[in-house]
């Protein structure tokens, strides 16, 4: 029992994905040199490579609290920070990643900024300044002003626009949109040369661009791949996949990395090898992982056939800017803004087609149970993340309503293992293999292609 | 509607909200209904809509909810959701969702998915106060501006929300009348009464809003008996109430609600829209920068007391301007700009010396009673 409870994390099917956590090592691990060497250390929300591609262009080591939280949960080593969150007041509704990284702020600040020992994963060094983003949740900007409370660092707040789907379609209103963004990420460069005593260094920002875009149409391509029957990779393997794309894409290892995982899952959509032997049903996942227990999907394969064939919107690549819109610019910064502008609204069409909101963690929805041929939805709502939580029901009853798709919900949390139950989930993973069997009869009396 | 007025009539509408959108829209008008304290009324009053904000109900069961929303969201919009797939608000013609919190932003899209309205817009509002962030809000209201004219059949000029920026101004400055009766000892008007008369106000015209606030002020400042002296003198921060259960049951435990900076209360009616000649300029400043909320953004200052005077700093005139001796906090339960607000807040009083009460509240009369002692014990430890 006690070696079944150790045993949770996921083997992963690619080779590569069992690669990917090498670039997490890396991450802290150059923070940790730069910071030994003195060079600034920021500690940055994920911003869909809005600021901190910039701030990286400026010789920036960039941390990822979000990541850290995941590793800690993965290494299952977050509930002290947890308690010691809460202890100081943090309500335990408050996201899991934040509680954790507050945590871990306290005991930072306890141990006069030296790095504990026994930090996961090595721990994250003392920032110069902390790169809040306002796009996806509040706790994305509120979670890093209160470790005010722990540290006296700046916290920058980069602004994230999001429209509604009807008002992305006004004339104009895109055009305001990006135009707020690149106002504002001027402002960000402002900020940064002031703190840091020097010049933006153009060139670099323009490298670090071209290459951040040859590593996203590879991911782009893996993605579009992995529409094939039997699926190639399957959610565990992204979820290890999106440390390279989503955090360092503009690093030239990430860049020859993905190359390689394209030619991984190339190479098993040409010779219809599966992620899951015998591949029975695919699904869906939504949104955000149990990062203490992925080794329960390996245990859904296994026992039902069950291939997670498509997940997490959010953490994907969009499609890649079309080249006649990218061509017109010539203003990194502009260029930065329309591509992340374009990675939250590029399903507004989808939306809108089906009348409905939003577009950012629904509608893409829509779309990729078409593309993957998908038989069910695991809804996971998290206990502590709301963003991710929100949208679960209206997506189950959207997939039900347009697609006679089922949906299982099993609810969880990303860090905190005390609100997972496995055996509970087993049990509804049990049902609903009958549920996905019923509804594909349906589907396939009603004409669904699939 | 009876003819009463003042408190008694104030209560009356709070008991009744929506009755009066109703006889509105019997009579031919339009009715917006908007989502927390950022979509500017003088907008929809400028083009002769009545603007009602749009509020849960805390006595009605989530039988609908969960349907549409997971349990873990927002209590208060979780209960909007559920009243409003209820049918509650089928009469308006306009609906205005806003980009104010997660939950609202939520809730806007997913109203949108299942309710339709003759007019619909939501409303983003930028996390910062900064230059752009302004900037960009103002074509936001432009945009908004042009939808509500579409339904509403005419265009506001400059000079109708000019107008109309005057009648609501003149309602926040009533409504900061009436809270400074409440710096007296004991005050004029309690916390139940004053959650009556704002939530009277969001729930009828400006004019007649101005109207019952005038009978309101003479009535609190000509009566002989209003709440009795307590000893706690309290503020209540945090997610807002808007149903006196309660607001009774704090005040049943020998606390006296004297001020507070909540949605419902202060943060809607403390500061003006200023009247500038571009009617937009005023309005995207006063609800963007003014407004002061967890949910904005403010930019971290030289130092950390600075910055902690910046965020905070304007409740030390509330505090000795209304001799508060103890702070409330009300959470919502899964409210986020409140909660990650809580120790540094709580720190900040308690270096004033004035004791704090944290509670996260699920937003449901049944869930009350158990609190009863937290606040008595509350009110023990104050003075």
């Amino acid at each position: 029992m006690e070696d079944k409870k150790k045993k949770k994390s996921s083997a992963k099917t690619l080779q590569t994905a069992r690669e990917a956590g090498n670039f997490g090592k890396k991450i802290l691990t150059s923070a940790r040199e730069a910071a030994e060497a003195g060079r600034p250390v920021v500690w940055a929300m994920v911003d869909w490579w809005l600021g901190t591609t910039i701030a990286k262009a400026m010789g920036m080591e960039i941390c990822y609290p979000e990541n850290y939280g995941a590793l800690c949960a993965a290494m299952r080593k977050a509930e002290p920070y947890l308690d010691y969150a809460e202890g100081d007041g943090v309500p335990n509704t408050t996201c899991g990643y934040a509680r954790n990284c507050i945590g871990y702020t306290r005991k930072l600040k306890e141990n006069n900024f030296v790095i504990p020992e026994d930090a996961p994963g090595g721990g994250m060094p003392k920032p110069l300044f902390l790169l809040a983003c306002g796009a996806a949740c509040d706790a994305r900007y509120k979670w890093f002003q209160s470790l005010g409370r722990y540290m006296d660092v700046p916290v920058w707040t980069l602004e994230f626009p999001q429209t509604g789907v009807m008002e992305y379609f006004m004339p104009g209103n895109k055009k305001d949109n990006i135009t707020f963004m690149v106002q504002e990420l001027r402002a960000f460069v402002s900020f940064l040369e002031k703190l840091l005593g020097k010049k933006m260094n153009w060139d670099n920002l323009e490298a670090k661009l071209d290459t951040l875009f040859k590593t996203h149409r590879l991911a782009y391509e893996v993605d579009l791949l992995r529409k094939a029957v039997p699926s190639p990779a399957v959610n565990t393997d992204f979820w290890a996949l999106m440390i390279p794309h989503l955090y360092m894409p503009d690093d030239p290892e990430a860049l020859e990395y993905y190359q390689r995982v394209y030619d991984e899952v190339k190479y098993k959509v040409d010779n219809k090898i599966g992620a899951v032997p015998n591949e029975k049903y695919r699904m869906i996942f939504s949104e955000l992982p149990p990062w203490h227990t992925l080794g329960v999907f390996d245990e859904y394969a296994e026992k039902y056939g069950v291939a997670f064939a498509m997940e997490s919107w959010n953490y994907h690549v969009p499609s890649p800017l079309p080249e006649d819109e990218k061509e017109k610019i010539h203003d990194p910064l502009e260029l930065i803004a329309t591509y992340s502008y374009h990675k939250f609204n590029e399903y507004a069409p989808v939306a809108l087609e089906h009348r409905m909101e939003p577009s950012l963690f629904t509608a893409p929805y829509l779309k990729y149970v078409k593309d993957y041929r998908i038989d069910g939805l695991f809804a996971h709502p998290l206990i502590s993340c709301r963003p991710a939580t929100y949208t679960l029901m209206h997506l189950r009853n959207l997939l039900m309503e347009k697609f006679k798709i089922p949906s299982v919900i099993v609810e969880g949390d990303i860090v905190d293992i005390r609100v997972f139950n496995e055996e509970e989930s087993h049990a509804k993973m049990e049902a609903f293999i009958e549920t996905m069997d019923h509804y594909r009869e349906i589907r396939k009396k009603e004409g669904f292609e699939w | 509607m009876t003819k009463l007025k003042g408190l008694a009539r104030a209560a009356q509408i709070d008991k009744n909200r929506e009755e009066r959108a109703k006889e509105i829209k019997a009579e031919g008008g339009k009715v917006a209904g908007y989502f927390c304290c950022y979509p500017p009324l003088e907008l929809m009053t400028a083009l002769d809509y009545m603007p009602i904000r749009i509020l849960g109900d805390m006595n009605e069961p989530l039988t609908e909810a969960d349907s549409y929303l997971p349990t873990v969201m927002c209590c208060f919009y979780r209960s909007i959701m559920d009243i409003a797939m209820k049918g509650r608000y089928n009469y308006l013609d306009a609906f205005i969702g806003a980009h104010a919190c997660d939950g609202a932003e939520r809730v806007s899209y997913i109203w949108r998915s299942y309710l339709k309205s003759p007019c619909s817009f939501y409303l983003d509002i930028p996390h910062t106060n900064h230059a752009a962030a302004i900037e960009f809000f103002k074509k936001q209201l432009i945009l908004l501006n042009g939808e509500l004219e579409k339904t509403a059949g005419k265009t506001a000029t400059a000079a109708m929300i000019r107008e109309a920026v005057k009648l609501h101004n003149r309602q926040r400055a009533m409504v900061r009348q009436l809270y400074g009766l409440n710096r007296n000892d004991p005050p004029a008007l309690s916390g139940s009464e004053m959650v009556q008369v704002l939530v009277a106000v969001m729930c009828i015209p400006v004019k007649e809003g101005n109207a019952l606030l005038e009978e309101v002020i003479e009535e609190v400042r000509g009566r002989a008996k209003g709440p009795e002296k307590k000893k706690g003198r309290i503020l209540i921060w945090g997610s807002l109430i808007d149903d006196t259960a309660m607001t009774k049951l704090i005040e049943s435990c020998g606390l006296n609600i004297v001020i507070d900076d909540t949605a419902i209360g202060t943060r809607s009616f403390w500061v003006d829209v200023d009247e500038t000649d571009d009617p937009y300029e005023g309005l995207a400043i006063r609800y963007l920068d003014k407004v002061v909320c967890p949910r904005t953004f403010r930019d971290t200052k030289n130092t950390r007391r600075e910055d902690l005077d910046h965020r905070f700093g304007y409740m030390k005139e509330m505090i000795k301007g209304w001799g508060v001796n103890g702070v409330y906090f009300n959470i919502i339960r899964n409210c986020d700009p409140h909660g990650y607000e809580i120790p540094e807040l709580r720190d900040y009083f308690e270096q004033m010396n004035l004791p704090v009460l944290v509670v996260e509240q699920d937003y449901a009369t049944t869930a009350l009673e158990s609190l009863r002692t937290r606040f008595q014990a509350f009110a023990e430890s104050i003075g």
